[in-house]
């Protein structure tokens, strides 16, 4: 029955893609006029991931480019260019300063990119970009070891309170969104917490599970799949998380903290106006596709499509964030 | 869980399948030849296509690449001396100095058999202990991981070679370029003069190609073109199956390397090369005759070949059951596995066990495949390799270093930093600097250095903390035992000599 109720909503979908399909056509046929966006895109388009080949952002890349191929039209390319190097800040430059011909596309990570323009030399701030779309939100956790004293939120804090700085706290790095996390914590609670920086997040989680560490900050994805070895006492969001139902939010403990690292899209600034239209539009169908939507559910990752502006205004106040805890407290 | 493993067999075994393991040894002995090309760049490279293959044909050719690339690289450190990957380095140790005895095919065959061996035992390990061993990962923390890499520095002492002092200048120089880049403790520049390109420190494979493969490729293109190749390209070998038996002798240091390996691999961070070192010392130090060692022992050869393939499959213990990626290597897999919705983690082995098992046995298949592929087929053709004329070998292997280095990260910057290097590599050759120790201090002076600061860190500056855990006391001990060991003896002997004369 459910087998037959699929295949109807495969036809009616693709029949409304064969007519998204032909209206397109005659868009592109009445726009052919315009020398610029005649047939964008006529010719692979480029994203530039600050990350090696394989990890969970190149990943997210290839994955999301293999839709957008379907989104921009039959001849679209997506081709992935990896740029490691500098914890992604090689590529988010390459980006900032890269042709904004609607070619050259980035993977843009939050709250780190914008962390990175105020605790270093970097050649790119906020308004280096025009913002395409985020993609994936994956918020951070309270985690313990599930041999650990503490239950709850409150027994966590009740310790650290008794001795600050007594409990270490592993992060997968410095000025990312573990490390935020932590030090949201210790303020929102008003009590410290001795910071361990690992090289990164698996290292952090491998410390916890084995005791050599009190607590973690990790995102909630790097928790699944550890059900029986780690105890998450709180995810660091406004709501609970579909991946995490029966865990409370720090919020509903009384504690509002929120954050969080968010992956998405970005180009050069100034991309031709219809360019930017074309591949907004294009993200914005991506919000509703249920098989890109089970494929990154997956690999741990919540879809959370936010499109053009909202996205800006997701980095700014990101950026600010950043800035807030840098100038209270810089970590170099 | 072992009916799991069963079940996931008659999948392994379709054509598809094996053909993806067979392919992949191939590509990765190939690749692992190649000086400057390494199994994480040709896995990297296999990504993208991963996408529309069948999970276990990906993972298959990875596996096959894996294995295939540890044993390749110890073909040019043997008959060239560059080693192909940072891995057989250790190789090159006694594999060069047969190859110039004339023994070089006979060194070969011993290097393939033992990487087997070493494979092999690391797939069954995998397989049959994977689940208990990440609990003994998880002894390990940062205190625990920098004592460990203290004993891997006592094996400094042998590679210093015969002048203590330029042996000593050249692992301060190795340590050196390990403090290159962002501290990850503090996140303060070190050394990097605002280049973004060195903020994550230098990767081992642009010093290894600058120190090692570009000072040798100068001199082959040095070399006159003489035309006696038809002498050198012969190994003078006889069949791998009857060579076989003679090397049974070997049978202890393919055990005690295949433990070294596999414990390795383990550990959260270290790598096969860390193995290699490890191993050969053990080895060397069991030895009756150690100062045979260096100058064309084929149990060196043995000892490494064996532990950089009892690495590999060990190192997915904790990178499947606990998430790490322990090498390079093991992070792009984790990718390969991310890519097919597989998330590494204890939940893998329930969720998917007839991919990850299956995973397991293409292992298996690919360490003894080795014997085959790389007995039989490739170690002959690479042989003729040698009969190129001198500076056309020299030439192509410039280009593949530059090729190969390029494409770590997609930027100039690090063939600029290994010319370099190489620069630097052709004044120590000619100065008489060992190299080893430079491999060395790179590789364990930032791995002791990250891991003693994150333990005093987390001590709270209390250096109690060092000797703090039952596990950490333990390796203490065999420290000590180790460094201490030699010298009671020698004092033994001595007053034993004294009385004599008495």
């Amino acid at each position: 029955m459910l087998k037959t109720l699929d295949a109807v909503r495969d036809v009616s979908t693709q029949a409304t893609r064969a007519l998204a399909a032909i209206a397109l056509s005659t868009l592109a046929l009445a726009a052919s006029s315009l020398p610029a966006f005649a047939a964008y895109p006529d010719k692979p388009i480029e994203v530039v991931v600050g990350y090696s080949a394989g990890g969970g952002t190149d990943v997210l890349a290839r994955v999301v480019g293999k839709y957008l191929e379907r989104e921009l039209g039959e001849d679209a390319s997506v081709v992935v260019k990896n740029q490691p190097g500098a914890g992604g800040q090689i590529g988010f430059t390459r980006v900032a300063t890269a042709k904004a011909d609607g070619y050259t596309l980035g993977t843009f990570n939050l709250p780190a990119a914008m962390a990175m323009t105020y605790d270093r030399k970097a050649a790119y701030d906020v308004d280096s970009f025009d913002y395409l779309a985020n993609v994936v939100h994956d918020p951070n956790t309270l985690v313990v070891s599930k041999q650990s004293p503490y239950h709850t939120l409150d027994d966590l804090i009740e310790a650290a309170r008794a001795e600050p700085g007594s409990l270490s706290a592993a992060l997968s790095a410095l000025g990312g969104n573990d490390h935020f996390s932590a030090l949201l914590l210790a303020a929102a609670t008003d009590t410290q917490f001795n910071l361990i920086p690992f090289n990164g997040a698996s290292m952090a989680r491998t410390a916890l599970l084995g005791g050599h560490v009190a607590v973690g900050t990790m995102a909630l994805s790097q928790t699944i799949g550890f059900d029986d070895e780690l105890r998450v006492l709180a995810v660091l969001d406004d709501k609970r998380s579909p991946f995490a139902p029966d865990v409370p939010t720090a919020k509903e403990q009384g504690y509002a903290i929120e954050m969080g690292s968010y992956r998405g899209f970005v180009a050069p600034k100034g991309l031709p106006n219809e360019v930017k239209t074309r591949l907004r539009a294009a993200f914005a169908a991506l919000a509703d596709n249920t098989a890109l939507r089970d494929e990154l559910a997956a690999q741990g990752n919540a879809l959370d499509i936010r499109v053009g502006d909202d996205y800006r205004a997701l980095a700014k106040s990101q950026s600010e964030t950043a800035k807030a805890l840098w100038q209270q407290h810089p970590w170099k | 869980m072992y009916g799991n493993l069963i079940d996931a067999l008659p999948a392994v075994l379709s054509l598809g399948n094996l053909a993806a393991v067979v392919i992949g040894v191939i590509a990765g002995i190939c690749v692992g030849a190649l000086p400057g090309l390494s199994a994480t760049m040709a896995i990297s490279v296999l990504i993208p296509f991963t996408f529309g293959m069948d999970p276990l044909v990906a993972l298959g050719m990875m596996a096959g690449i894996y294995n295939g690339a540890m044993y390749g690289g110890s073909i040019p450190a043997v008959l060239l001396r560059i080693p192909g990957t940072p891995a057989a380095v250790a190789t090159s140790f006694d594999g060069y100095p047969m190859a110039q005895q004339g023994r070089g095919g006979y060194a070969l065959q011993v290097a393939v058999v033992s990487s087997a061996i070493g494979g092999i035992v690391s797939a069954l390990v995998l397989m049959l202990l994977a689940p208990p061993l990440a609990k003994v990962t998880l002894l390990f923390g940062p205190t625990e991981i920098f004592w460990v890499a203290v004993f891997g520095m006592s094996a400094i002492v042998f590679l210093l070679g015969g002048d203590v002092l330029k042996g000593l200048i050249s692992a301060a120089f190795g340590v050196f370029v390990s403090l290159v880049g962002a501290d990850t403790i503090t996140g303060a520049e070190r050394y990097t003069f605002g280049h973004l390109e060195l903020l994550d420190g230098i990767n081992i494979v642009v010093l290894l190609v600058g120190l090692y493969a570009l000072p040798p490729a100068i001199g082959l293109l040095e070399e006159v073109r003489d035309f006696d190749t038809q002498n050198t390209g012969r190994l003078n070998t006889i069949s791998i199956w009857k060579a076989m038996p003679g090397m049974l002798k070997y049978w202890k240091t393919w055990v005690r390397s295949s433990v070294i390996g596999v414990f390795v691999g383990i550990l959260p961070g270290a790598g096969g090369s860390m193995a290699a070192f490890l191993s050969y010392n053990e080895a060397r130090r069991a030895s009756k005759n150690p100062e045979e060692w260096g100058k064309g022992e084929p149990e060196g050869v043995a000892a490494s070949e064996t532990s950089n393939n009892a690495d590999t499959a060990a190192a997915l213990i904790p990178a499947l059951t606990l998430g790490i990626p322990g090498t390079a290597v093991a992070a792009v897999m984790l990718g390969g596995l991310l890519i097919h919705g597989l998330q590494p983690g204890p939940m893998l082995f329930r969720d998917n066990p007839g991919i990850v098992f299956g995973f397991m046995w293409q292992f298996l298949f690919a360490a003894v495949l080795l014997i085959f592929l790389g007995g039989a087929l490739a170690t002959n053709s690479f042989a003729q390799v040698l009969r190129l004329p001198r500076p056309l070998l020299g030439a192509i292997i410039i280009a593949l270093v530059f090729i190969g280095v390029y494409s770590i990260n997609g930027r100039m910057f690090d063939v600029y930093l290994m010319l370099g290097f190489g620069l630097i590599g052709y004044f120590m050759d000619k100065l008489k600097f060992p190299l080893p120790p430079v491999v060395l201090g790179l590789i364990l002076g930032g791995f002791a250095e990250q891991n003693l600061r994150l333990a005093l860190r987390i001590g709270g500056g209390d250096w109690s903390i060092l000797a703090a855990s039952p596990t950490a006391k333990i390796l203490i001990a065999m420290i000590l035992l180790v460094v201490l060991a030699p010298l009671f003896s020698r004092w033994l002997r001595a007053r034993k000599t004294h009385r004599a004369n008495a």
